[in-house]
Parts: structure tokens; sequence; C-alpha cells
């Protein structure tokens, strides 16, 4: 059965678009600054810009603002918005090795190269209501910075420093699992060819990369629980900024400016691969826009379970891992279902009408042969 | 190069802005590419295997400009337009041959003074938040 198009309704169309506009700003407040977008909405923004699979915090606090806050809206919008401009670009490969870490910590060993970090985190705090933030003042924010600013001793300052990774040590050790030969490892770009299955590893990384949170929580979760047996621990998490270069029109190297990202390498234990091989530790690999835990964790406990299609879950399914947590589409198709389908279920009315009716009629025969029958 | 970009890239727009229109004046300046944005596909690797894939792409900002006949390019992310002109002018002008550069080499030093203080207080306090996690049997 094909689709019908409706017509028409153009005046109301506009008028619904208008009157949701209305309900944006109804309240007659201030207008929400952009900047203060940016500056208090940071988590937001970031899985705006990571399921919208472009980098602009300004653009993604714009889109968050004409969305009113719906996150799956925003990244529709930049989304979209991406279509429109000529890519010109391609970076080198960014390195996650020079990071200007902003929190670093590892699940899987107490010592790592220079210490846990903990980082801007809600980790370890209760998750109490903060009622005093209704009433949050700029001299409020002002005495916060001051006290906050007055806890570093400026002539006392440690030198910046990078570090190395936990998962080099393991690698150092050889306690990694040794890299497939039989695995793809072409470079695809799925935002210009259709991804087919069984998809290289590139291709998985990059849809999971601006894959919708949620969709990989609930995947991630159900292998951490046992639906394909993934038991993975954090090697290591890492949010910062790392730089980003690409090559100019007269081919010279250039730094155009830093990114934030969030990285996390899981470790899983392995069955030997064949008899008297041991049982290696495999990485899964997690890296999005901006920060988000969540997101990582789960990207890379899904690498690791699409890796295994032998064991039969869900998120060991690549199909069924990268269509159902593309954000941008399932919630596109979710809504298309709000959209005029009448001629499509005017046809299954009528089929269920007749079918009832044939019901009916039988029920009606089969009655009226009892009861001949009962009077015999 | 490296530094001349990152710093043109970090600093401040303000001073930056000022410090090339106190400059454009002795310069023949003609608008090869006008600012546009444009969008930077982000490549990364995974950092065990080095499984090159793409991350996303980021919102660019280019500009060229021909400054006494040198051309010169500025990129930068997002959607600076400014920057990106000031960018491609101090690009142009580092190249001119016999261009008296210590107007620019100041300035730069200046910047990179005050991006790096600011890097190092923030470092400072996300080193606040190191921790040193006890096992419940030890003291």
């Amino acid at each position: 059965m094909g689709y019908v198009a409706v017509k028409g309704g153009t005046e109301a169309i506009h008028n619904a678009s208008e009157l949701a506009e209305f309900y944006r700003v109804k309240g007659d407040t201030t207008p929400i600054d952009i900047k203060q977008i940016r500056a208090q909405m940071r988590l937001a923004i970031d899985k705006v810009m990571g399921e919208g699979g472009i980098y602009a915090p300004e653009y993604a606090a714009i889109a968050l603002k004409q969305a009113e806050g719906d996150v799956y809206e925003a990244a529709f919008i930049l989304r979209a918005f991406r279509t429109t401009l000529q890519r010109n670009y391609y970076s080198q490969v960014i390195n996650t090795r020079e990071m200007f870490v902003k929190r670093k910590i590892s699940a899987s060993f107490r010592e790592i190269p220079g210490g846990q970090i903990l980082g801007p985190t809600r980790d370890y705090t209760q998750r109490t209501l903060d009622t005093a933030k209704a009433t949050e003042t700029v001299i409020d924010i002002k005495t916060f910075l001051d006290g906050f600013d007055a806890k570093i001793d400026p002539e006392k300052l440690e030198g910046i420093s990078t570090f190395g990774k936990v998962i080099d040590l393991l690698q150092q050790e050889g306690l990694l699992a040794p890299v497939d030969p039989t695995e793809d490892r072409s470079l695809v770009d799925i935002t210009r060819e259709a991804i087919k299955f069984p998809a290289p590893r590139s291709a998985r990384l990059q849809m999971m990369a601006r894959a919708e949170t949620g969709g990989l929580m609930a995947l991630g979760y159900s292998s951490q629980r046992g639906f394909g047996a993934v038991h993975p621990t954090v090697g290591e998490l890492r949010y910062g900024t790392v730089p980003v270069r690409v090559k100019d029109a007269g081919g010279r190297n250039r730094y155009i400016g830093k990114i934030e990202v969030t990285e996390n390498e899981m470790i899983t234990g392995s069955k030997p691969a064949k008899k008297g091989t041991p049982p290696y530790f495999t990485i899964g690999y997690g890296l999005c826009f901006g920060h988000n835990e969540t997101k990582v964790i789960c990207m890379s406990t899904l690498d690791t379970a699409m890796r295994r299609p032998e064991m039969g879950a869900p998120a060991n399914d690549q199909e069924f891992v990268l269509y159902h947590t593309e954000g941008v589409e399932a919630m596109g198709f979710t809504n298309h279902l709000k959209l005029p389908h009448y001629v499509t279920f005017q046809s299954s009315l009528s089929n269920t009408r007749a079918a009832v009716e044939r019901n009916n009629k039988t029920n009606k025969e089969v009655e009226q042969q009892m009861i001949q029958m009962q009077s015999v | 190069m490296e530094e001349q970009d990152f710093i043109l890239c970090e600093c401040e727009l303000e001073p930056l802005r000022d410090f090339v229109a106190s400059l454009e004046g002795n310069f023949e300046v003609v608008i090869a590419k006008a600012p546009s944005t444009c969008m930077t596909m982000i490549q990364a690797e995974d950092s065990v295997e080095f499984q090159d894939f793409y991350l996303g792409e980021a919102l660019t900002t280019e500009c060229e400009l021909v400054v006494n006949g040198q051309r010169g390019y500025g990129i930068c992310l997002g959607d600076e337009p400014v920057r990106g002109y000031c960018i491609a002018f101090i690009d142009a002008l580092t190249q001119l041959p016999g261009a008296d550069l210590k107007d620019i080499e100041a300035f730069l030093t200046q910047q990179y003074q005050l991006i790096k203080q600011a890097e190092q207080l923030e470092y400072n306090q996300i080193m606040r938040t190191r921790v040193d996690f006890k096992l419940m049997e030890q003291e």
C-alpha cells in the first residue's frame, strides 16, 4: 500500500507555527541570551552538537532556544543546517594524547599516569534539588567566582602537562588482543554513502559518535546487564580539548581552533579466539563532541558488543544498534506517525469492517444451525 | 606558523580586531574571498588500534586576502568573520618579503602570555580535583 499525500491547510499550518512561537514567548519574560545558554546549559549544548553531528556551540545554543529546549528537535535543526554548507576541509586526525585534560579517571586502576583527576563532575555528590538556584543573582555568581579564583595561589602555579594513557600500559605489557587482520578497516563516510551491513568499524564508530545518547544507553545497558554478555570496566575516561588542524589552500598545515571531546576506552575480558591463545583484553572505543560521558561509555560498550555478532543479543547486532540509535531518523519516523495517514487508514478500516462483518455473518449462521439442531 | 595560528585563534577578539585595524591603512588589501562559513570534517582514530573514522563536522570560517600582492589565508572554527579576516591579514603580512614584523611579534607575544596565563589558571583549578582514592583496608 502506497502513501497518498494530502494538500491544503497552508493557512492553518502557518497559524500553528505562529502559535508555537506564541507559546515560546507568551510569558513576556526577558529573552534568554545565547551567551547565557552557552555558558549555563553546557551539557545540553554538547548533546545537541553530538547528536546533530556538527561542532558549533553558538549555533547549538540558538537551535536549543528555537526548539524550546527539545534536544532532539535542536539536533534535527543542526543536522538540517549542516547540509546547507560546503565541506571545504578535512582535518588531520585529532590526537587525544595531546588533550588539555579537564577530567581523567580510571575504574580499572587506582594509580594512573598523572593521577585520577575528577574534573567537573557530580558523580560523587547527592542529587538533591538546590532550591537556592531559583533566587540566584549576578552578585551570587560573582561572589562564587571570586572565591573560586582565590583558592589558587598565582605564585605557585603548576605547569601544564599532557598525560600518558592507561591503555598504553596494557599495550606495553602485551595484554591487549592483537588487531584482527580479517576486519574491514576501510574508512567510509556515512554522510556521503549509505551504510551497508556488515558495516566497517569506521562507519560504526561514526554513526555512534552522532547517535542519540538515550538510544545508546538503552542498548549499552542491555549488554552490560547480560544480554550479549559484555562485562566492561572503564579503562580510562577523559574529557578535555584537542587541537584541530587542516591544510589551507596553499597546502600549509594550519591550526584552526580546539574542540571539546569526551573519550572512553572500555576494557573487556575475552575468550581465547582458539585453543592455546591467552584470554587477551579487548578495548571498546568511544569518542564524541563535547562533554557526554554516558554516551562514550555506551558507545565503547557497543563497539565491543558489535564485534561479537555470534552472541546473538540486540546489542551485538550492528543493524539493530546503528539504525535504532540514530536519533534524528528515529524521531523523524516516530513523529511522522502523527501526520495524515487518512487513505492508508481508510483502507485498513474497510478491510477490518469487511472481516468483522464476515465473522458476524458466520457466527449468526452457526448460531442458527445450532438452534435448528436443538429444535430437532 | 602553528604558534601564530594558535594565538590568533585563541586570543580575545577585540584586541585582535583593533590591532589589525591599526595596521590595515598602511597596506593595499584586496579581498579575494570574503569571510564565509563552511564545514570541516573532523577525522579521529581509536586510540588502541588506530582505526580512522569521521567524528563529525565543525563549523568553520575561511577568508582569503591579498595584502600588497601577498596572499593570506584565514581559517578558524566557528562563525567568526572578523577573526577569519584578521588571521588572513596577518598570515599575508608575515609572508610579505621585507615586512617589518616587530609590531606583530610584540602583539603575538603579549597575546600568547595572556592565553597561557588563562590556561594555566584553569589547569591549576582542574588539578585541585586530583584524587588518590584509598582502598577500604588501607589506613
